[in-house]
């Protein structure tokens, strides 16, 4: 059995003499007579004092070792001092002691039975020493060693001042576990916190991300819808004409000319009805499309649809019946878009319909005040699988079917957009050869708040340009008037109604307005009147784009400067940089003496944002630009005779606007030193109106923060 | 803090240790005597160590000292009451002790005493003890 009785630390010198108290208690409760308690307490005597002594401190620990009847006292005492240079010598008794009487060690070496030594330099020394119980004295079992131990407390309890100290001693090692604990508490939170900050930025990164796709999606359907534009005036063009050919008017075609023109038609036809719907679906998307909510009546929108879509029917394999609606209340919404999506839905059940019947109805739902349309057909159904497939763009589903009768694909996710702008929903319900159940669920009343709402547009401001609303309903002129600011100072925030741009104000002040007179259903003269009633807006420069007869009004209603379409970027850059006082054209000095790199770099610069001069020498350049300095200087390095490292130095050599080199040297550590005047480098590789432009705004930035 | 007494009887000092002595304290008994020797031209000083239940090199070496020191001070130590165990485990420690004479008990002790202060005026007897 191996037991730890008790462990006492030794500080100071007091402590030698607890010591002694407690190996003579312990020697009395173990059974050792009077002498023997004497011995090894006048042996841990020794010891201890030589820890406090020479080791500056330790530990004293009291233990049993061996089985009975062999136990024993075994008592170790350690210390962390310096240590013994030669243990031998002092157990050989060879070491003179400069304080004891040099017998210590020895002397308790000769007073227990077992004594070992260990110590070397500089880790301190350990002493282990035993004593065998008395074999009068009873064996020591686990549960005697209890009572032992509770035999030393009580002991121990007998000594106020030594318990108080014990208590003190107590509370310094807790108080000293508790400042650990404290330090790894406070690692543990410093972990914590670098966690969470590397979360943050994920998070904002994330963000980014997001935006950036947002963006992405934004541009792709803006990209669209502007296409979509511009393949129709072409398509137009081919419909005519194949029409006019197909006339006959000038001239009669061969039986067989006349049928390739009308497989020309044909195509053309079905390519418009593509383009089309692809317009359809980019406006709602880029959420261009404006709902017109009116009050209208189920059975008159059933009645309508009836003579629309009859003409769709072919023989007699398929009924299309329209059930009776009386009881449906009138509704409110946009009874156009409602009818769109109801003849897609039809018409894409008669063209997976063979025979039966195509069924329309509508439900009202009193709870919910909704109103269900739905399409019911008997034709060849959808697989489950492909339900969720048939709401994408340009998917359909392959089927023996599916193949001759012709589609874009665009039909249903058009109608699921429709439907979503009207706060509704559509659904399917279909099994292969079961037929199908298209339905489409609207609000009774078409709510233009939540409308509003949902589609409001969330900003997001460039900080380093100057926000100009556009109040622009037509896609194209607002994007043509978006590209003109695109490389100015000015950041575009394009809206659509006179609402959006009344909320557009409140959140984003900006610093001027372009207003389009003619919005969808309104003009915009009342907001513009709005705008110079207010103390807010009153100074607010509007730009008014109008037709030319009515210039005259818009100056009276306050307009700032009046255009009409088309509008020229420079000119209309100028007379935002006039009315909102901010001098956004940067004057640019080129001096190169090759006229192609003169020509590259003005055709790179947008004309509204960059002034150019141009030099062909250094020695003009240096003289242009001391007699009207630029806001930015553009240089070569090849010239002659002066070449662009002397220019530099001469430009350095007085305050003046900063510098970029624009080379097609490749720039070595070498020579990049000695550019070290130039706020940058860029190469003639490399030279695009993004690298332009960012280096110009680089270097300027850099000028305004040195001279500030 | 704790302080040892020594009482003066007579031309003796009478020093009864009775408490478990640390180190410090039985330097500044070291002190204390000496000067008390000088102060009180005493001629014999009794250490009684009836109550001490070790001796360990320390302690002896202590002992050894003042009866050195008051040697040199013209008087003499007897150590008193030395308990049994206490002599063995000195015994076996190594501690000789050698420059202090020692008695049974204070009684012995001081007739010792006043023996050694009679021999001391006869410089010769005293080298025959």
């Amino acid at each position: 059995m191996n037991a730890r009785l008790l462990a006492i630390s030794i500080e100071q010198e007091t402590d030698i003499i607890l010591a002694r108290q407690r190996t003579r208690s312990i020697a009395a409760l173990l059974g050792f007579d009077s002498q023997d308690q004497t011995r090894i307490t006048t042996a841990v005597s020794e010891i201890v004092r030589n820890a406090l002594e020479y080791g500056r401190g330790g530990r004293i620990e009291y233990g049993i070792d061996g089985v009975e009847p062999l136990q024993a006292l075994t008592i170790s005492v350690e210390d962390q001092g310096p240590g013994i240079a030669d243990p031998e010598a002092v157990l050989a008794g060879r070491h003179q002691s400069t304080t004891g009487m040099g017998v210590g060690i020895i002397g308790a070496r000769r007073l227990m039975d077992r004594f070992e030594l260990h110590s070397k330099r500089g880790t301190g020394t350990k002493v282990t020493m035993a004593k065998v119980l008395p074999r009068r004295s009873q064996p020591v079992t686990p549960a005697g060693l209890k009572r032992l131990v509770a035999g030393i407390d009580v002991q121990e309890m007998a000594d106020p001042v030594a318990e108080v100290r014990r208590q003190n001693r107590e509370m310094l090692t807790q108080l000293d576990q508790l400042t650990q604990r404290q330090g790894e508490l406070n690692e543990v939170n410093r972990e914590l916190q670098d966690t969470n900050r590397g979360v943050v930025a994920l998070y904002a990164e994330l963000e980014e991300r997001a935006d950036h796709l947002r963006r992405a999606d934004q541009l792709k359907s803006r990209f669209l819808s502007n296409m979509s534009h511009e393949f129709r005036t072409p398509l137009n063009s081919i419909l005519s004409l194949s029409r006019l050919l197909l006339s006959h008017s000038d001239g009669t075609l061969l039986p067989e000319q006349h049928k390739q023109v009308q497989f020309i038609r044909k195509s053309a036809e079905n390519l418009m009805e593509l383009v089309n719907d692809l317009l359809d679906l980019a406006k709602v998307e880029a959420g261009k499309t404006v709902v017109n909510p009116r009050d209208f009546v189920v059975e008159d929108l059933f009645s309508a649809l009836r003579g629309m879509l009859r003409p769709l029917l072919i023989g007699d394999s398929v009924l299309l019946l329209f059930e009776d609606a009386t009881d449906v209340p009138p509704m409110n919404g946009d009874e156009g878009k409602v009818s769109q999506i109801l003849r897609n839905f039809v018409s894409n059940a008669l063209k997976f319909t063979e025979r039966g019947e195509v069924r329309v109805w509508a439900q009202y739902d009193r709870d919910a005040d909704t109103v269900t349309f739905k399409v019911r057909d008997t034709g060849i159904g959808i697989a489950a699988e492909d339900h969720g497939r048939i709401w994408e763009e340009f998917s359909q589903v392959e089927h023996a079917l599916q193949r001759r009768v012709k589609g874009t694909g665009l039909g249903l996710p058009l109608s699921r957009r429709l439907a979503e702008l009207l706060r509704g929903s559509v659904a399917v319900d279909s099994e292969p050869g079961q037929g199908s159940v298209f339905s489409l669920t609207l609000p009774r009343r078409f709510d233009p708040m939540a409308a509003e709402r949902d589609t409001r547009e969330i900003w997001a401001l460039d900080a380093a340009r100057l926000p100009v609303l556009i109040v622009e309903n037509n896609p194209a002129d607002s994007f043509s008037l978006e590209r003109a600011l695109s490389r100015s100072r000015y950041q575009p925030i394009a809206v659509r109604s006179i609402a959006e741009a009344e909320a557009a104000l409140e959140q984003l002040s900006p610093a001027a307005v372009i207003l389009d007179v003619l919005l969808d259903g309104e003009e915009s003269w009342p907001l513009l009147l709005k705008l110079r009633q207010s103390d807010k807006w009153g100074r607010l420069p509007v730009i008014v784009v109008s037709t030319s007869e009515e210039e005259g009004k818009a100056y009276g209603f306050g307009a700032d400067a009046v255009f009409s379409k088309p509008i020229d970027p420079a000119v209309l850059v100028r007379a935002l940089d006039e009315h909102t006082g901010v001098n956004s054209v940067t004057r640019v000095l080129v001096i190169d003496d090759e006229e192609i790199s003169r020509y590259l770099v003005r055709q790179l610069l947008p004309r509204g944002a960059f002034d150019i001069r141009e030099a062909a020498t250094a020695i003009a350049g240096l003289e242009s630009a001391q007699a009207e300095p630029p806001d930015v200087i553009l240089l070569d390095l090849n010239m002659a005779p002066m070449d662009g490292f002397e220019l530099l130095d001469r430009l350095a050599a007085t305050p003046g606007p900063p510098a970029i080199v624009v080379t097609s040297v490749s720039i070595d550590d070498r020579l990049r030193e000695r550019l070290s005047r130039a706020s940058s480098v860029v190469s003639k590789y490399d030279l695009t109106t993004d690298t332009l432009v960012n280096a110009i705004r680089q270097a300027m930035d850099g000028e305004a923060t040195r001279v500030s | 803090m704790d302080q040892i007494p020594i009482l003066k009887i007579g031309d003796c000092l009478l020093v009864s240790i009775q408490v478990d002595m640390h180190d410090r304290l039985a330097l500044q008994l070291q002190d204390d005597l000496t000067n008390k020797i000088v102060t009180s031209r005493a001629r014999g000083v009794m250490i009684d160590i009836s109550a001490l239940e070790i001796v360990d090199s320390f302690i002896g070496r202590m002992l050894n000292n003042i009866a050195a020191m008051s040697k040199v001070l013209d008087a003499v130590t007897v150590v008193v009451g030395m308990r049994p165990a206490v002599a063995i485990t000195l015994v076996e420690l190594g501690l000789a002790l050698t420059g202090v004479r020692t008695a049974l008990n204070v009684d012995k002790g001081l007739e010792l005493i006043r023996h050694l202060i009679d021999d001391e005026q006869d410089p010769d007897d005293r080298r025959e003890e």
